[in-house]
């Protein structure tokens, strides 16, 4: 009886809408939009109190010199320019403060969508990452995006006002000069162009050259134990110089081209000043009778020259911050590349249909995009109290199975259900977190206490350790602190499971690569956990442990077959 | 203040192995800046002296102006500051990259000297990636920290000096002034912003061990429904990073904003004094601008300074991470030597060695004896995790025993010079290093002056001659980065071929036959009879699934719990 109780078809959530790093960096920036406008808001109010003061220092200069008045007469304008620096110096800081809050509110976004996406694409997914790519990714990664939004995003905005501000202003002190800064206007996107082909170009040269130089090192210091062996190390020493020194030179050749773009932009800041200070000369000497010319006196001819190169100034920091956006772009088409994964985690796992039973798989097909099935037509119920052992050739499909029953993926089809309980998992590989020994049994049950852990670390065979640890259960194990072999390892993955109440047990081959002493402490906390009642489902290849189970499954040629005992 | 110096020593020293680069490229720099204020002073004093010029000619008053110098000076300067900004980041560029050749070179040099364990636990972590960020970030410690406060001093000490000819007093005010600030954005954004920089680092750098535990331990906290119970910490960790950050932060923008606050109130005092002078007939109006001009612009030369400087503490952390490595073996320096030419290979004696890695607790290996004729084969079993590698490292001596003694041939091996243990021993590790080059490169490492012939030899004794053939470039096949490129069968052949490039007393082999198809297994098993002739061989395997693979063998040891079973008989069982 299916009809209407039957659920969606959950296989591989594809996320229809993949999306873009342009459109994820514009995504964030909204986010932060009233901040990052501020901001902008903020370098723009800074620009104009810039022209503010340039034009009262051409008007005192003028007074002092040209109409010969007293410095003391005009204590008041200083006393104002004075004032309107201050006032600047407060927005030029609030600009700051404003874009760094909203970059730092928008890296925390985007790390926990990262971080969520992870949690959706589950630990079968994250088994074929490097965990260290994905922190990477994760901090690094993140974190390159602050420039984007700390400076050039802001930036993008002000260069686009001020510019024009500027040229309102000038169109008033005089007209020619005004219509000279105007007539490069139409080349403003052209050069933004040019900077931007040549940044851009000169970013993914030296990405790319420095990525190259990094893998070599990188790859040489990895080898380090081979090289030691051959007694290589002198030679790879020279050749890690050789071969950084080979890509300074072709880089030379590529930056000499990139670093024109600047110039360029540089050059016409210069030359700007020159012709203003030309024309204003000439046009002061009474040499040029055309159009304002005449009427040109020292202040409009100081301020129009101070003037010219502010023009220039907010497009000359755009091409400073162009290296933000190339590192933005570059992290976010990493992380990217993971938001748009199809996640693999099913969103809801319904209830068991059977009383008394902790999970069913009906017609259940289990697989990966673009492979054969690793199991199909699958249909067992597990009910409350059973001991389960999977057994099967390496290959077969039963940590598959496991992971599937833990909720870690979706059946590609037919229907699994289980119940809403806490689970406990244990694998070849247990995981250790950074931290203290306590932190990691809190894993498995945050709330637990002292006694508690010592009492289950005595139960999986670590009460030597215990005792051997300076500081108890708060000592730091793991890479930072004491290490531990493989088989404390294991041992500590079985106190966690001591620790839990979880009713559901997955365990896939916890014996394999285990000294002797410590595989007899499983099997006997395997045989602990069937007196409290646990349901237990264990992929092992160990004899002892299927005679110990109720029942035994065998995963053989997509099919998952019952042996009746 | 002290230990900051001590710490940036070495490397500062480093850098001024390069002083002349240094020097030059701080020159265009300050001849870009300098270029630009002269441009804007001069202009300045063109137009005033125009207006002036121009209102006694309107007035009909006797004036000449020579404005062909002028003129010319004022195109010189925009030409100038174009063409030195252009020279100056070509050239500090190349130096900088020069630098990042001679750092590597250094810190290369210290690892090369690490012992086995060192790296092992090393290799283990993240610590490569951030090597190579630290060395980059030291590698920026030129253009951020190294340039910009020599250059910004020589600035200011040029336009003092400049001003000065008119106006004497004026120029002790700019000179102090500016002085003044120079430090407070040195040494005071350097404080001031120390402790947040150097907190950033260690903030990112546990945000990443939570990151990397959500990520490994992401099937437990699933199951054990705490992944929110995690997430949560990594929430609060980010929230201490970024109050961190944002006082950071508005520090640096603090520091900015002095130095535009600063300049800013600079210009008018200069102003205000140098109208003073002009009233009082002091100076002319046109030096008065120039002046004025030259100290409005000189804050450009300043603005670079808080971002740099604040973040002194990042650079810190970065060097203080790169001193940690050790420069020198700890135990005296090793002086011994194996004899050379040795035929018939080394005797191995093992006299109770026990074994604790570093921040282990227990012992990996724990009072071994055992003892191994010259030219004779041993097998010794174990799962893994067993101490197999352990006792191979003890006896090549790349790491010394915690207790007890090694001796091969007579030696203590850990006390024989590097090059001489590297012609001594043979080990095929587990872990496969293949390096990004060519499958003839790879093979050289083993023997520099083998031939081409000698490298087909050894390919075909591994089985891989033919394949090599098939390839388009044969010995100059591109193997990848950790041998991608190849199968982990067939990498595992590219390194033992290149053990059979050289000519051992002692070959170590850990699990030679891993991932490769049984078939050709055999004929490797042939090549190493042959081989292994006259040389002590030590086979570290998992268990014995083939007898036949191991030519020779006359003893055999199982390694469990730290313990060494040692059985001539046990032969007989597995027969």
């Amino acid at each position: 009886m299916r009809g209407i109780t039957e659920p969606m078809p959950h296989g591989f959530q594809r996320d229809m809408v993949t999306i873009t790093p342009r459109r994820w960096l514009k995504l964030l920036a909204q986010r932060e939009r009233s901040r990052l406008a501020g901001a902008a808001l903020c370098g723009i109010i800074a620009g104009m109190l810039t022209v503010a003061v340039v034009v009262g220092l051409a008007w005192v200069v003028d007074q002092l010199i040209v109409q010969g008045r007293a410095t003391a007469e005009l204590a008041l304008l200083f006393l104002g320019l004075a004032l309107v620096i201050g006032l600047r110096a407060l927005f030029q800081w609030g600009q700051e403060a404003l874009s760094a809050e909203a970059s730092l509110r928008i890296r925390q976004e985007a790390r926990a969508e990262l971080l969520s996406k992870v949690a959706m694409l589950g630990p079968v997914w994250l088994t074929q990452r490097q965990s260290g790519a994905l922190a990477t990714q994760a901090v690094e990664h993140i974190e390159a995006l602050d420039g984007y939004f700390a400076r050039f995003h802001p930036q993008l905005r002000i260069v686009v006002a001020l510019p024009l501000f500027i040229a309102c202003v000038v169109v008033g002190l005089d007209y020619l000069v005004a219509i000279f800064l105007l007539l490069s206007a139409p080349l403003i996107p052209v050069f933004m162009a040019l900077v931007g082909i040549g940044a851009e170009r000169l970013n993914r040269d030296q990405f790319t050259a420095v990525a190259r130089l990094s893998a070599h090192f990188v790859d040489r210091v990895r080898g380090m134990t081979t090289l030691q062996l051959f007694g290589h190390t002198k030679a790879a020493q020279q050749d890690v110089w050789y071969a950084t020194d080979h890509y300074r030179r072709l880089s030379m050749r590529t930056l000499r081209l990139a670093f024109l773009s600047s110039a360029v932009l540089e050059f016409f800041a210069s030359v700007a000043i020159a012709v203003v200070a030309m024309y204003v000369g000439f046009g002061l000497l009474g040499y040029i009778e055309y159009g304002p010319s005449p009427s040109l006196t020292l202040f409009t001819g100081l301020a129009v020259l101070l003037l010219a190169p502010e023009f220039f100034q907010p497009l000359r920091t755009l091409s400073q911050h162009y290296h933000d956006r190339a590192a933005a772009l570059g992290a976010a088409e990493s992380i990217v590349a993971i938001l748009n994964e199809p996640s693999i985690i099913p969103r809801n796992i319904p209830e068991p249909q059977t009383a008394n039973a902790v999970c069913e798989l009906s017609d259940v097909a289990i697989g990966y995009p673009g492979r054969q099935p690793v199991l199909q037509a699958v249909n067992v119920t597990l009910l409350k109290g059973d001991v389960v052992a999977i057994t099967g050739e390496s290959g077969s499909g039963k940590s598959s199975l496991l992971a599937l029953m833990a909720g870690f993926m979706a059946p590609t089809s037919g229907v699994y259900r289980r119940q809403r309980v806490k689970g406990a998992w244990l694998d070849q590989t247990p995981c250790l977190v950074q931290g203290s020994l306590a932190d990691n049994l809190r894993l498995a049950n945050p709330e637990v206490g002292e006694e508690a852990m010592k009492d289950a670390l005595q139960r999986a065979g670590l009460g030597g350790l215990l005792a051997a640890l300076p500081n108890g259960l708060e000592s730091t194990i793991g890479e930072r602190g004491v290490g531990l072999s493989g088989g404390q390892a294991q041992r500590l993955a079985l106190a966690r499971i001591y620790l839990s109440t979880a009713p559901l047990l997955l365990l896939d081959e916890p014996t394999a690569n285990l000294d002797t002493s410590t595989e007899k402490l499983v099997i006997q906390a395997l045989l602990e956990w069937v007196q409290e009642g646990r349901t237990l489902v264990v992929a092992t290849h160990h004899p002892a442990i299927v005679s110990v189970a109720d029942r035994h499954l065998v995963c053989r040629g997509e099919r998952l077959e019952e042996v009746l005992l | 203040m002290m230990r900051l110096y001590r710490e940036f020593k070495p490397w500062l020293a480093l850098l001024v192995r390069r002083r002349q680069r240094f020097l030059i490229g701080s020159l265009l720099v300050w001849v870009t800046l300098i270029a630009g204020l002269s441009l804007l002073g001069l202009s300045g004093w063109f137009i005033t002296a125009c207006a002036l010029a121009g209102i006694a000619l309107a007035a009909g008053l006797p004036s000449s102006l020579d404005i062909y110098v002028p003129g010319g000076g004022i195109r010189f300067f925009a030409l100038l500051r174009t063409v030195a900004r252009y020279i100056e980041r070509l050239y500090n560029h190349n130096t900088v990259l020069t630098l990042l050749a001679d750092l590597r070179f250094r810190v290369f040099g210290y690892l090369t000297r690490l012992d086995d364990a060192s790296l092992r636990r090393r290799r283990a972590s993240d610590w490569l990636s951030r090597l190579t960020a630290d060395i980059d970030t030291l590698d920026n410690f030129y253009l951020r920290l190294l340039i910009p406060p020599l250059v910004a001093l020589l600035c200011a000490m040029a336009v003092s000096a400049f001003i000065a000819v008119w106006l004497p007093s004026i120029a002790i005010l700019v000179g102090v002034v500016l002085g003044l600030l120079w430090l407070l954005l040195t040494f005071g954004c350097a404080w001031g912003g120390f402790a947040n920089s150097h907190q950033q680092v260690s903030d990112q750098s546990t945000l990443r061990h939570l990151v990397v535990d959500q990520v490994q331990a992401s099937a437990e906290l699933m199951s054990y429904q705490t992944s929110d119970w995690h997430r949560h910490k990594i929430v609060l960790q980010e929230k201490r990073s970024a109050a961190n950050q944002r006082r950071l932060a508005h520090k640096a923008a603090l520091g900015n904003a002095a130095v535009s606050c600063i300049t800013g109130a600079l210009v008018l005092a200069v102003l205000w004094f140098a109208s003073v002078a002009f009233v009082d007939g002091q100076v002319s109006g046109p030096i008065l601008v120039m002046v004025i001009l030259i100290v409005l612009g000189v804050n450009e030369v300043f603005s670079v300074l808080p971002a740099g400087f604040t973040k002194l503490g990042a650079s810190y952390a970065a060097v203080q991470r790169l001193n940690a490595i050790p420069h020198t073996n700890a135990e005296g320096a090793p002086e011994l030597l194996f004899s050379e030419g040795r035929q018939g290979g080394s005797s191995i004696t093992l006299n109770q060695v026990s074994f604790c890695y570093p921040q282990m607790l227990e012992n990996v290996l724990n009072g071994i004896s055992f003892s191994l004729p010259a030219g004779q084969k041993v097998v010794i079993t174990g799962v893994s995790g067993a101490g197999k590698s352990t006792l191979a490292q003890l006896i090549m001596g790349r790491i010394t025993p915690t207790t007890g003694e090694v001796s091969v041939a007579g030696c203590t091996p850990s006390r024989v010079l590097p090059e001489s243990r590297a012609q001594h021993f043979a080990l095929l590790s587990q872990q496969i290093d293949l390096f990004d080059g060519t499958l003839a490169e790879n093979l050289r490492i083993a023997n520099p002056q083998a031939s081409d012939e000698q490298l087909w030899v050894a390919l075909a004794q591994v089985a891989l001659s033919s394949w090599a053939h098939r390839q388009p470039q044969q010995l100059n096949t591109p193997v990848g980065e950790k041998g991608q490129q190849l199968s982990g069968g067939q990498a595992r052949r590219v390194a033992l071929a290149r053990l059979l490039l050289r000519n051992p007393a002692v070959v170590i082999l850990d699990e030679p036959f891993a991932g490769i198809d049984a078939q050709t297994a055999k004929h490797i098993a042939g090549s190493l009879r042959q081989w292994l002739a006259n040389k002590t061989g030590i086979y570290l395997i998992h268990q014995i699934d083939d007898e036949s693979l191991l030519p020779g063998v006359e003893f055999f040891g199982h390694l469990a719990e730290g313990q060494l079973i040692t059985d001539t008989d046990m032969r007989h069982e597995v027969n």
